[in-house]
């Protein structure tokens, strides 16, 4: 044991600064919102999973204020010792009801879920079958299970169809296929109804993770919703942190399979339950969704509008068929200097560089916001007109 | 960092007057019209190097021979005649006959020099040449102007070497293993036109990543990858001790063995039964007399050269009759990401046309990159 001190870590660090590959957080300046503050600059915001507008909304701001009035502050425990009080238990039921499952039960996070759920699915003997583009939490969940482990190239039915039949002349005890439900790299959503019939066909389960369908696809109600398979997919999992506008991961499904879930995901047996009021805003992000579908609509006439114009303005929107929308540039350096000139025009928005995306696919990406005026829309295609044709881009 | 650069003045000549290559034929090329093309190659992989990529121009010094053998090339594509150190001249060049000679000496030159990287202009041939010099001590990047290339050493066009040296200069790029191959003249003297496996060498390729923060991604080296192969094979011969396994050739298999332990030929095929060589660097009768004595037969296979080929190339002994005996579903493909980045189809050529149509009809194979882990590559034949 040489290394006695963390010094290493100032050239590691450098390192992957010199790369690139280093995070410079930019700090809001106030709620999210589509106009906000970020490090004193007044910007549209295009970068948030804030798709309905909701996580400044008074109802869900409401919703915080008096739950921390009846419940305090904090959970005080863990979940499954002390912490999970009447309100998580009203936002379970909720949500088993919003998604149309049998039962339900919320985490952390979502990537608590996929990173604790996953590997008590399958054990050694079985075969996970997970696209190649699926979620970071995903990976490292398939990672730590004993089970087989199949990748099949994106959204490609013939490459999934498959990995279905080799294992299926394998004496697998179970398969279960792991998809996102939209793609975040580049907004396109995964082709649910195939999916589901060939596991169907193959005897296989579907495990669908909804981060970015929860608030956008189904009228707001996810994945399930859109492609009425609410109660055909076996394990459904998602995030109240984007769409709905709150926080934490839930996962649903059978009861037997929440409770086995619960009781042998170590990211939730040994961590604390969330706030209390997180759950009470949860719950009233739910109640908004259905309330206000004029929301959800709004969000889909923005997608819509803006990538057809930013098409027609000569950018490469990629298979985007979401709110998630990526303006493609190709070269990684190119889509760090648009992002930071669309910054100082007053627009902050996220540039995705390789090896996030391949080399040649380097990209700005554009998430749409129920709370943006046709106006705010016209001054980002503006920015990208002008700025695209500085850098020789359209 | 130091480059060595050859260009083998001759390489190509033979394609388009309808020869198999220009080895040895050098004379018979010229008669029938040949011109050389080999110059050209290197101007423009030289030379998009040159465009694209200007700031490593600096970095790099360049260890070449004279004339036509490569420093023509370098100073026709714009390089400072500083930045060239020439360590090898040959007398053959006026006549414009270099030959296998000349490139081994150059190589032995380059070898002596400490270059980090050897860019080559040529073919299988002038690959062969090459490595059977350097061996593995030195990775190299052929710049495709031959009449034949199979090798797995090759960028895809001239224009793809310029930016693979300007990576490999800026550290962006890994080494790895990668076959040499070549028509086998013994057979190709009877007629039949076959490729061979000749060697292992060290290539350049893009590495494999892993994400480790959301935007930060670690590579990971081969070796390790190869390790948590190795890790899944030996899973897969303990749970089997009763089943024969027939070790493919290629360097990814004899990796595998190596770390088991297991006696193996790199070029050849190996028959191993309960983790022990039983069978060295059998022959197709050898390994059907051997087969008779087993219900159990598995082959363990990587992708090999340029193509991507599991059957038909560097192990011809694995006849039509020994594939069909041990049947589709026994033949177990490793391979490790980096590798399958550079050839994402699997090639067969068996020779037998029912039997590569099985392969076609079976359109896509799971191929090992890890321990547990495989991923669906499509299959085709030639
Ligand atoms: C597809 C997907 N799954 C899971 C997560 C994780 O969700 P959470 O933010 O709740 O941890 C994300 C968020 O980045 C995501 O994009």
């Amino acid at each position: 044991m040489k290394q006695k001190t963390t010094a290493f870590f100032k050239d590691e660090f450098n390192d992957l600064d010199e790369k690139g590959y280093t995070w410079t957080i930019r700090r809001l300046e106030g709620p999210s919102k589509p106009h906000v503050t970020v490090d004193g600059k007044k910007c549209i915001m295009l970068a948030s999973n804030n798709y309905l507008n909701l996580a400044n909304h008074p109802n869900l701001r409401k919703a915080a204020i008096e739950a921390v009035e009846k419940y305090g502050a904090a959970a005080g425990s863990d979940w499954s010792i002390a912490g999970t009080m009447d309100v998580h238990q009203e936002l379970f039921d909720r949500i088993a009801e919003f998604k149309n499952t049998e039962s339900a039960v919320t985490f952390q996070t979502g990537f608590a879920v996929n990173a604790g759920v996953i590997p008590q699915l399958a054990g050694k003997g079985d075969i996970l079958i997970s696209d190649e583009l699926n979620h970071g939490s995903i990976i490292d969940g398939v990672r730590l299970t004993k089970a087989d482990r199949a990748i099949y190239g994106h959204s490609n039915m013939g490459e999934l169809e498959k990995v279905l039949k080799e294992a299926s002349k394998k004496e697998y005890r179970r398969a279960i296929v792991i998809t996102d439900g939209v793609f975040s790299m580049d907004g396109d959503i995964a082709k649910m109804d195939e999916i589901y019939n060939l596991a169907h066909e193959y005897g296989a389960l579907t495990y669908v993770d909804d981060a970015h369908g929860e608030g956008v696809l189904g009228n707001g109600y996810g994945i399930g919703k859109e492609f009425d398979l609410e109660k055909e997919i076996d394990f459904q999992m998602g995030t109240f942190s984007k769409g709905f506008g709150g926080f934490g991961g839930m996962f649903a499904g059978s009861e037997y399979t929440v409770k086995y879930a619960w009781n042998t995901a170590r990211s939730w047996l040994l961590s604390a339950a969330f706030p209390p009021h997180v759950a009470a805003v949860n719950l009233a992000a739910m109640d908004v969704v259905e309330k206000e579908p004029e929301r959800v609509k709004k969000l889909w006439d923005n997608a819509k509008y803006f990538k057809k114009e930013i098409e027609s303005l000569g950018f490469d929107t990629g298979y985007s068929q979401t709110p998630i929308i990526p303006a493609i540039v190709g070269d990684s350096k190119k889509a760090q200097t648009l992002a930071n000139m669309m910054y100082d025009e007053g627009i902050f928005a996220l540039a995705i560089v390789f090896p996030m995306v391949a080399r040649d696919k380097a990209r700005i990406r554009n998430q749409m916001n129920a709370g943006m005026t046709r106006e705010d829309l016209d001054t980002i295609l503006r920015v990208y007109e002008k700025l695209g044709k500085k850098l020789d881009l359209i | 960092m130091k480059i060595g650069f050859i260009v083998n003045p001759i390489a190509g000549m033979g394609g388009r007057v309808g020869l198999k290559g220009t080895d040895g034929v050098y004379d018979e090329a010229v008669n029938l019209g040949a011109q050389p093309i080999s110059s050209e190659k290197a101007l423009i992989a030289i030379k998009t190097l040159i465009d694209d990529y200007p700031e490593v121009l600096d970095d790099i010094k360049w260890i070449s021979c004279a004339g036509s053998m490569g420093k023509n090339s370098l100073i026709n594509a714009g390089i400072n005649e500083e930045k060239i150190h020439v360590a090898y001249a040959s007398d053959s060049f006026d006549a414009g006959k270099t030959s296998t000679k000349d490139t081994v000496k150059a190589c032995k030159h380059f070898v002596d020099e400490d270059v980090d990287l050897l860019v080559f202009c040529g073919g299988d041939g002038t690959a062969r040449d090459i490595v059977s010099m350097v061996k593995k001590n030195v990775p190299i990047l052929g710049i495709p102007s031959g009449v034949k290339m199979h090798s797995g050493v090759f960028a895809v066009t001239a224009h793809a070497a310029g930016p693979m040296i300007a990576r490999f200069v800026k550290g962006e790029l890994r080494t790895g293993d990668a076959e040499i191959m070549d028509l086998d003249e013994t057979l190709y003297r009877k007629g039949s036109w076959k490729v061979r496996l000749y060697d292992t060498a060290i290539a350049i390729n893009e590495p494999t990543y892993v994400q480790v923060g959301k935007a930060s991604f670690a590579q990971i080296n081969d070796d390790e990858i190869k390790n948590d192969i190795t890790d899944h094979i030996e899973e897969e011969l303990d749970n089997h001790s009763d089943t024969l396994y027939l070790f493919g050739s290629g360097g990814t298999i004899d990796y595998i063995a190596n770390k088991l332990s297991i006696e193996n030929t790199i070029l050849g095929i190996d028959a191993i039964y309960k983790k022990k060589n039983i069978g060295k660097d059998v022959n197709e009768q050898q390994l059907l007399t051997l087969m008779d004595s087993y219900d159990n037969i598995k082959v363990i296979l990587s992708p090999i050269g340029a193509q991507g080929f599991i059957f038909g190339r560097g192990n011809l002994q694995l006849s039509p009759k020994i594939i069909r005996k041990i049947g589709i579903d026994n033949i177990i493909v490793v391979s490790t990401p980096s590798k399958l980045k550079a050839t994402p189809v699997l090639r067969v050529d068996t020779g037998d046309e029912a039997l590569d149509k099985m392969f076609v009809d079976y359109e896509m194979m799971l191929v090992v990159i890890g321990y547990r882990m495989s991923r669906v590559v499509h299959i085709t034949s030639i």
